[in-house]
């Protein structure tokens, strides 16, 4: 089974040419940030509620993706909400993509190619070799969308996490994307760290638009 | 006429429902005519979620298509307590039967509209309204 930051990296690539979807960077850190924050809680490692994340057992999970998250919440002196963990997290989104980018490549999932622009900048491509991971997490996501029963957890936190960073927008047409909106909210805010992932997206973006836009 | 299995503390009550960690979820189980109501106790979090999992999953395999969870002895639950009874709710939804709430206290009713359970689910306001409207 795919950790869930292996599975939104294979949702942020094009699938005609390996590229990453035009996500804003912010959003992909908090949907990294947020993936190993999920994953961390269905190994019973972590809990929410409300208010906090709480640390439930601090042995180390084996998943070079996980713990070092693990660590680091089990080193802090107080008690958090989950909303700071993403934000913490995010800062280490890189070290996330990166690692979840070179386990999907040693998998035989996707391809690393290197290309030069202008002969100078490089940019990096990771074409499908084997495209049935990206084809079933994508089936399970539309599963849920187009039916009304009760989602498994792992299918909350992937809708959750598609939502916060956008990919909906490449994944559906906006004709299926009004279709599925009213289902996508109720999804989404079945999963506590998926309602902090998305208010850290939604926060940058409303500073960003603040910013681009003041108010005098 | 309903009758009444305690889960919990007492070594006469029964039955002793353990998570991996050991702690106890205190778990009153009912039959109210077709519906099998069960009462957990207290917290439902990481602690003893699998407990309570397990408990729900057992009256499905038993073949109860009616299932009542009353929350009235319920102080808090957490994602983890949240996520089990989605699970339980999902595989009784998966083999035809249902599932309702009933007497959730102004915390944990917090806790599920915050969480957009109260989406998913039922919830009547006490037993005897949640039972009339299940029988």
């Amino acid at each position: 089974m795919l950790s869930f930051a292996e599975e939104i990296m294979l949702l942020l690539l094009d699938d005609r040419d390996g590229s990453f979807l035009p996500i804003p960077e912010w959003s992909m850190q908090c949907a990294l940030a947020g993936s190993v924050l999920m994953d961390l809680a269905l190994a019973d490692r972590i809990d929410t509620d409300i208010d906090s994340l709480m640390l439930v057992d601090k042995k180390p999970t084996g998943d070079s993706l996980l713990d070092p998250t693990l660590e680091r919440i089990a080193a802090s002196s107080e008690v958090r909400g989950a909303r700071y963990w993403v934000e913490n997290t995010a800062s280490y989104a890189d070290e996330i993509r990166e690692g979840a980018l070179a386990r999907l490549v040693q998998a035989g999932i996707l391809n690393r190619e290197e290309d030069r622009f202008l002969w100078v900048f490089r940019s990096r491509r990771y074409p499908t070799i084997d495209g049935t991971a990206e084809r079933e997490v994508k089936l399970r996501i539309m599963g849920v969308l187009l039916s009304d029963e009760i989602p498994d957890p792992r299918d909350i936190v992937i809708i959750c996490l598609c939502d916060s960073c956008g990919i909906f927008n490449e994944m559906l047409s906006s004709r299926e994307l009004d279709r599925a909106r009213g289902r996508i909210d109720q999804v989404r805010k079945l999963d506590l760290i998926g309602q902090a992932v998305a208010k850290s997206v939604w926060e940058i973006q409303a500073s960003l638009a603040m910013a681009a836009h003041p108010v005098y | 006429m309903a009758t009444r299995r305690e889960i919990g503390y007492g070594l006469a009550s029964g039955e002793l429902w353990t998570d991996r960690q050991g702690q106890f979820m205190d778990i009153g189980e009912s039959k109210e005519g077709a519906v099998f109501v069960l009462e957990p106790k207290g917290r439902l979090d990481s602690a003893n979620a699998r407990s309570f999992e397990e408990r729900v999953l057992a009256a499905v395999e038993q073949g109860e298509t009616a299932l009542l969870i009353d929350f009235g002895g319920l102080d808090y639950i957490s994602s983890a307590g949240l996520r089990v009874l989605l699970m339980g709710a999902k595989r009784l939804q998966q083999s035809g039967g249902t599932i309702a709430l009933c007497t959730l206290s102004p915390s944990i009713r917090e806790v599920f509209e915050i969480s957009g359970f109260l989406t998913i689910f039922t919830v009547h306001d006490d037993r005897a309204t949640a039972l009339a409207a299940m029988g």
